[in-house]
C-alpha cells in the first residue's frame, strides 16, 4: 500500500509519460497514418501577391493517368467558409475561404486542389493546371496600404483598414484617465517606434489531415494535427453543411503547435471535400515551402509610442498607436493578438493615463494571427524598449526606474487601464531575484572596464505579465469572442480502482498527459501509474470551448479536480453505506474510504468501493451504478503569469554579430504542477521568443510582393548553439482564483526575450547611441546602425 | 515538394558512369552526395531525365598525398576534413571543412559535387582557388585537366565542364611553408556564410612573398587580386592586412539578400579578410598584426 506521501503528485518533477514513445519512435503522426484506398492530395497556390483569377483550365490535370480530380473555385457551391472567432465591434467581416474568392491576395494562397494516386502525381498534374492570371498591384508595407490610393486587397471592405479600435484607458472606477493632462504635466516625453518582426511556430510537423468519407454511414473521420478539435468539428460540419453528429476529428500525435494549429484553415475543408467527393481516404501533408507560405504567420507590427515621465521616474501616461499587418484577411481569431498588445502593454507599471489606437490593416501577405503568445511578445517588447529610453532619457538605471514604477504586491486585485484584471503576483521581488541572479552591480562594473578594452558588453532587463487561462466565458462574451473558455474532464474509475481521465486538451508538446494525470494521482492520492489520460477523439473526449493552448493546463487541471471531488463524495457516500456508518462520520483519505478515527479497522480501499459502485448491489438511493464523473469547468477570473528576465550580451562592432554572456530568467507562474516541465516550457518558448528577437522573420519584395523566406535556409530557426545557457528561477505566487493556485506558463518564456536582447544591444551600444527598434535585430541591420552612427 | 519523373542509373565503374553521361548528355545530372541536388529536385528547379548516381563508382574515393594531393572526386566531406594527409598538406582545408554545414551533411557532401555544383557560397569553391588546384574531368572521348579559375571563373550554380563529362579528381599542388587564414560570417553555424575568405599566405620573415585569397558568399566565387597585390612585397602586418582588408571589399562582387545587404558584405569580407589575415601572420609565427 502507497502512503500519503508516495501520492502526492503536484510539485513533483515526474518524467513525461509521452517521452517513451515519441523517443522510440513510436509516435504516431499524420504521415503515419495511411488507410487503404488513400489517395493523396496536392494544391495549387498562387504565384503572385495580387492576382485575379479569370479561369482555370483544368482539362489537361485531369486527363493525367492517376488522377481522380482536381477542386477549384467552381466546387465549393454550398460549402461555407470558417468564420473569424473574434468579432470586435467596429472590425469588417471578413472569413477564410477554401479556396481564393476571384482573386488570390497573398503568395501561397489556395487556387485549386488536385487528388491523385501519389503526392508525386498530384504535383505532375498541379504543373498541368493553367490558370490566367490577371496581375494587380500589391501593397505588402502596413504603412503603404493604408497610403492613398493604395491597391485594395478586400473590395468589400472599401479599404485596408480593417478595424480601428481604442483602449481609452478605462481605470478601477470605471472612467478613462486624462492621458492629455499627463502628457502636459511631464517633465519628459519619450517617444519610441517599433517595428516588431513577422515570424511564426515553424513546427518540425508540418499540418496534414487524413478524412474519410465513409459514403454508407454518413461520417466523416479527420485525422487532424489541429490542437482545437472540438472547434473544427463544429466549424467543419458547418462549412460542408453536414451534421456535426457526423463528424470525428481523431488527433494524433502533434510534432510542435503553437497556436498555429488553433485555427482553421482552407485545407481542412479541402480535404474532406475531396473524400466527400471520391468516398476514399484522401492524405493531405503540408510541405515545408507551404508551411511557410499558408500557415499562418505571426507577430508583425509596426508600433508607436508616447511616455510621458517626471523627471523622479514616475511614468504618468503611455500613449501608442499600433499597426498591425494582418495580412490578406483575417483567419480564425482577427485582430485578436493586436488586441492584446493593446490590452497588456502597461504591464508591470503603475500607469494611470493610458490610451491606444490598435488599426488592423490588411496587406497581400500571408494572414497574422494565432502565435504563441498572442499580441503579449509585442506589447512587452514595445513597453520594456519604452522603459529603458526612458531611463536613458531621464539619466536613471533601467532597474531603478521600473522598481519606482511596478504595481506592488498589496495591489492586487489590480485593474489595469489596459482592461485586464491582474490577479496576483510580486514584480518587484522577481526583478529582484533577476538582479541579484545576474549579478547586476558586479556587470555594470565590468561593462566599463570591458568597453575600455573594445568589449562592448550590455544588459537588458525585461519584464512581463502573461494574462493566461483563457478564459472565463462571460468575458469572451463582452469581448466578441463567439467561443467559450471552459474546459471539461470526465474521470472514471474501473472497478478495481483505476483512474482514466477523459480530456478535451491535446497535447502538444507542452506534457499534458503527464500533468494531468498528476493532478488526478494526486487528488485521488493513488500512484499515477493508475491513471490513464485519454485525448484527441471528439466521440470521447469532453467538449473544450477554447481548445488546446500553451497556458491552458491550469484551467484543464481545475476541471480534473472538480470531477476528482464529485467522485470522492460518491465513493464516500457508497463506502458509508459499506461500512455501515453514516456518510458524515466517512472520509477519503491516502485514496481509501474510512470512518473518522476507524481508518485502521474500518476502511476500504478504493478498488473496493469501486468494485461495488460497478456490481451496484448495494448503493445509496440516488446514486446510479459505476463510479465516474463529468465537470466542465469555466474559470472565474484570467490569471497573470509574471517575471523579469536579463540578458547580458557582447556586440562585435565590426560584424553586428550579438555573442551571448548569460540570460537569467525569474518567472512566476503560481503553484507548479511539474517543475521539470515548467522548466521545458521556459526553455522552449524562450528560444522561440529569441528566434524572433535574432534570426526568424518572413521577409516579403517590396517589388514583386514574394515571400522571400520560403525555406529554410532563408527562414532560420534558432538552434541550441545559438542560444544562450537559461539560468531559471522561479517565484511561486499562487493565483487566487483557481483551485489549486495554477497560472499558464507555456507561453510566457517568449514574452519577454525580445526585449531583454533588443535593451541588452542597446545598453552596450551606448556609446554610440545606436537603438534596437527593430526585431530581428540581425547582424546586418546592427552593422548598418552602428555604421550610421559612426562607430 | 516531390521530383518530377526522372530515369536513374547507379553505375558502378568510371567507365560504365561516362558511357551514361555520353548516352543523355545535357538530359543526364550526376549525383553525388546529393546535399543540393536532392532539394533542388524536389522544389522541380532540377527537372533532368536522366539521374546518375556514381554513390557506387568506389574508385572515386581516394585522398593520395605522394607527391602533389590528390583527391577522388566521391570523397566525402567528412573524410576530407579527416584525413591527416589533407590536414598536413593544407590545413586550410579541414578549417574549411569544419564550416561546411553539419556533420550529417558532410557525411554525405563530397568535393566533387560542391565543386560541380558551385553554389557562390561554398566554401570549397573559393578554397581550391586559393590553393591553385586543378581538376582532371573525363569523358568518354578521353580527359583533360582544368584549372579551378578555369572550371568556375564567374560562374554561379554551372562550371565549364561540358555534359558528357564527370569531374574525377582534384589536384592541389603543395604550398609547403605557407600559412593560412580562414574566417566566414554565417548568421548561425553551419549556415551557407554571408562572406568568407580563404587566405593562404607565404613570408619570408617579414616579407610576404606570396599571397592568395579565395572568397565565396558573393554572387560567385572568386580571387582576391586587388588584395593580393596589396599584400605580395609588403611587410607582414597591420598597414598591410589593412589595404588588402580594403582590396578585397573592392574585388567583392557581393550581393543583397535576406541574411544582409551587399553594403554590409563588402565591409564583412574587409573584416574577415583582415581577421584571416592576423591569423596566419599568427600562425606563421613571423606576424606582428
Amino acid at each position: 500500500m502507497t502512503t500519503t506521501q508516495e501520492n502526492r503528485w503536484i510539485g513533483v518533477s515526474a518524467p513525461r509519460r509521452e517521452d517513451a514513445p515519441l523517443i522510440r519512435g513510436r509516435g504516431r503522426y499524420i504521415a503515419d497514418i495511411e488507410p487503404a484506398g488513400t489517395v493523396h492530395m496536392a494544391i495549387l497556390r498562387s504565384p503572385y501577391a495580387h492576382a485575379r483569377i479569370n479561369g482555370i483550365d483544368t482539362a489537361a490535370a485531369e486527363a493525367l493517368d492517376g488522377v481522380h480530380c482536381v477542386l477549384t473555385a467552381a466546387d465549393l457551391e454550398g460549402i461555407g467558409d470558417f468564420p473569424t472567432i473574434w468579432r470586435l465591434p467596429g472590425q469588417k467581416e471578413c472569413t477564410t475561404p477554401a479556396f481564393a474568392p476571384g482573386k488570390a491576395r497573398y503568395v501561397g494562397e489556395p487556387v485549386a486542389a488536385v487528388v491523385a494516386d501519389s503526392r508525386y502525381l498530384a504535383e505532375d498534374a498541379l504543373d498541368l493546371l493553367d490558370v490566367d492570371y490577371e496581375i494587380l498591384d500589391h501593397v505588402v508595407d502596413v504603412e503603404a496600404a493604408l497610403a492613398d490610393g493604395a491597391p485594395v486587397i478586400n473590395e468589400d471592405m472599401g479599404d485596408n483598414t480593417i478595424i480601428e479600435y481604442t483602449f481609452p484607458g478605462i481605470n478601477a472606477l470605471g472612467v478613462a484617465g486624462d492621458i492629455d493632462g499627463a502628457f502636459e504635466e511631464a517633465d519628459e516625453i519619450v517617444s519610441g517606434r517599433f517595428k516588431v518582426g513577422r515570424y511564426s511556430g515553424v513546427a518540425l510537423e508540418t499540418r496534414g489531415h487524413v478524412a474519410e468519407w465513409d459514403d454508407l454511414r454518413q461520417t466523416l473521420t479527420l485525422h487532424s494535427g489541429s490542437q482545437v478539435a472540438s472547434l473544427l468539428r463544429t466549424e467543419l460540419a458547418a462549412a460542408l453543411g453536414i451534421p456535426e453528429t457526423s463528424v470525428r476529428i481523431l488527433t494524433p500525435n502533434i510534432g510542435g503547435a503553437f497556436g498555429n494549429q488553433w485555427d482553421r484553415y482552407p485545407e481542412d475543408i479541402l480535404v474532406s471535400l475531396a473524400s466527400m467527393k471520391l468516398c476514399r481516404p484522401v492524405k493531405w501533408i503540408e510541405d515545408r515551402r507551404e508551411a511557410l507560405q499558408a500557415t499562418v504567420h505571426g507577430r508583425e507590427q509596426l508600433q508607436e509610442w508616447q511616455l510621458a515621465a517626471n523627471s523622479d521616474g514616475t511614468v504618468l501616461g503611455l500613449k501608442g498607436r499600433v499597426l498591425s499587418d494582418q495580412g490578406a484577411h483575417l483567419h480564425s481569431v482577427g485582430i485578436g493578438p493586436a488586441w492584446v498588445t493593446g490590452a497588456a502593454a502597461v504591464n508591470q507599471y503603475k500607469i494611470a493615463n493610458y490610451h491606444c489606437d490598435v488599426v488592423g490593416v490588411a496587406t497581400n501577405k500571408t494572414p497574422n494571427s494565432t502565435f504563441r503568445g498572442f499580441g503579449g511578445p509585442e506589447a512587452m517588447f514595445g513597453i520594456e524598449r519604452m522603459m529603458d529610453k526612458t531611463a536613458r532619457r531621464l539619466g536613471i538605471d533601467p532597474a531603478e526606474l521600473r522598481r519606482r514604477n511596478m504595481i506592488q504586491a498589496d495591489e492586487f486585485p489590480y485593474f489595469s487601464p489596459g482592461g485586464a484584471v491582474y490577479d496576483s503576483g510580486n514584480y518587484p521581488a522577481a526583478l529582484e531575484k533577476a538582479l541579484e541572479a545576474v549579478e547586476y552591480d558586479k556587470v555594470r562594473e565590468e561593462q566599463q572596464s570591458l568597453r575600455d578594452q573594445g568589449v562592448y558588453r550590455g544588459i537588458g532587463i525585461a519584464s512581463y505579465i502573461h494574462v493566461s487561462g483563457f478564459g472565463p466565458s462571460a468575458i469572451l462574451g463582452i469581448l466578441d469572442y463567439y467561443t467559450g473558455g471552459y474546459e471539461g474532464s470526465t474521470v472514471k474509475i474501473d472497478p478495481h480502482g483505476r483512474a482514466t481521465l477523459y480530456t478535451g486538451m491535446i497535447p502538444m508538446g507542452q506534457g499534458t498527459e503527464t500533468t494531468l494525470a498528476q493532478v488526478a494521482a494526486d487528488h485521488l492520492e493513488i500512484d499515477i501509474a493508475n491513471v490513464r489520460v485519454v485525448w484527441g477523439d471528439t466521440d470521447q473526449t469532453p467538449y473544450t470551448g477554447f481548445g488546446s493552448a500553451g497556458s491552458r493546463s491550469n484551467v484543464a487541471a481545475v476541471a480534473v479536480i472538480k470531477a476528482i471531488e464529485e467522485i470522492k463524495a460518491k465513493a464516500v457516500r457508497i463506502g458509508a453505506g459499506l461500512l455501515e456508518a453514516d456518510p458524515d462520520d466517512v472520509a477519503y483519505a491516502d485514496g481509501r474510504i474510512s470512518v473518522k478515527g476507524a481508518e485502521e479497522m474500518r476502511s476500504l480501499s478504493l478498488a473496493d468501493v469501486a468494485q461495488q459502485a460497478y456490481w451496484a448491489h448495494k448503493l445509496p438511493e440516488g446514486d446510479q451504478p459505476t463510479l465516474e464523473a463529468t465537470y466542465v469547468y469555466d474559470p472565474a477570473n484570467f490569471t497573470t503569469a509574471c517575471g523579469t528576465h536579463v540578458a547580458v550580451v557582447d556586440v562585435d562592432i565590426d560584424t553586428g554579430k550579438i555573442d551571448w554572456v548569460k540570460y537569467v530568467v525569474v518567472d512566476d507562474a503560481g503553484t507548479i504542477i511539474n517543475p521539470l516541465l515548467v522548466e521545458g516550457q521556459i526553455h522552449g518558448a524562450l528560444s522561440n521568443g529569441l528566434g524572433g528577437a535574432m534570426l526568424e522573420e518572413f521577409v516579403y519584395d517590396e517589388e514583386s510582393g514574394q515571400l522571400l523566406s520560403s525555406t529554410l535556409m532563408d527562414y532560420l530557426v534558432p538552434s541550441f548553439t545559438d542560444l544562450p545557457d537559461f539560468e531559471i528561477h522561479h517565484l511561486v505566487t499562487p493565483s487566487p482564483h483557481t483551485e489549486g493556485g495554477f497560472k499558464g506558463m507555456g507561453e510566457a518564456g517568449c514574452f519577454p526575450a525580445a526585449g531583454a536582447l533588443a535593451n541588452a544591444v542597446t545598453d552596450a551600444l551606448s556609446h554610440l547611441g545606436v537603438e534596437a527598434d527593430q526585431t530581428p535585430v540581425t547582424p546586418s541591420r546592427l552593422w548598418s546602425l552602428i555604421d550610421q552612427a559612426g562607430g | 515538394m516531390k521530383p518530377a519523373v526522372f530515369d536513374y542509373s547507379a553505375p558502378e565503374s568510371i567507365g560504365e558512369a561516362l558511357d551514361l553521361l555520353a548516352e543523355h548528355g545535357s538530359g543526364a545530372k550526376v549525383l553525388a552526395g546529393g546535399q543540393s541536388l536532392v532539394p533542388m529536385l524536389n522544389f522541380r528547379l532540377a527537372r533532368p531525365a536522366h539521374l546518375i548516381d556514381v554513390n557506387g563508382v568506389g574508385s572515386l574515393s581516394y585522398i593520395s598525398a605522394n607527391g602533389a594531393l590528390r583527391i577522388g572526386a566521391m570523397t566525402r566531406l567528412t573524410a576530407l576534413g579527416e584525413s591527416g594527409d589533407v590536414a598536413g598538406a593544407h590545413p586550410v582545408i579541414p578549417a574549411a571543412v569544419a564550416q561546411i554545414g553539419h556533420r550529417a551533411i558532410r557525411n554525405r557532401g563530397t568535393i566533387g559535387g560542391s565543386l560541380a555544383h558551385n553554389d557562390p557560397a561554398a566554401e570549397l569553391p573559393a578554397v581550391l582557388m586559393a590553393l591553385d588546384a586543378e581538376v582532371t574531368a573525363r569523358s568518354a572521348d578521353g580527359e583533360r585537366v582544368i584549372g579551378m579559375q578555369d572550371l568556375i571563373e564567374d560562374r554561379l550554380f554551372d562550371t565549364t565542364l561540358d555534359d558528357t563529362e564527370l569531374l574525377t579528381e582534384i589536384r592541389i599542388p603543395a604550398a609547403a611553408g605557407s600559412s593560412f587564414g580562414f574566417r566566414e560570417f554565417a548568421r548561425r553555424h553551419g549556415d551557407f556564410a554571408l562572406a568568407g575568405v580563404a587566405a593562404v599566405i607565404t613570408t619570408d620573415g617579414s616579407t610576404i612573398t606570396q599571397a592568395a585569397l579565395g572568397a565565396f558568399g558573393g554572387t560567385h566565387a572568386t580571387r582576391l587580386p586587388t588584395a593580393e597585390a596589396a599584400l605580395v612585397g609588403a611587410e607582414a602586418g597591420d598597414a598591410a592586412f589593412a589595404a588588402a582588408g580594403a582590396g578585397a571589399a573592392a574585388d567583392f562582387p557581393a550581393t543583397s539578400d535576406v541574411h544582409g545587404t551587399a553594403e554590409y558584405r563588402s565591409h564583412l569580407i574587409n573584416v574577415l579578410t583582415v581577421r584571416a589575415l592576423k591569423d596566419a601572420a599568427g600562425q606563421a609565427g613571423g606576424g606582428n598584426g
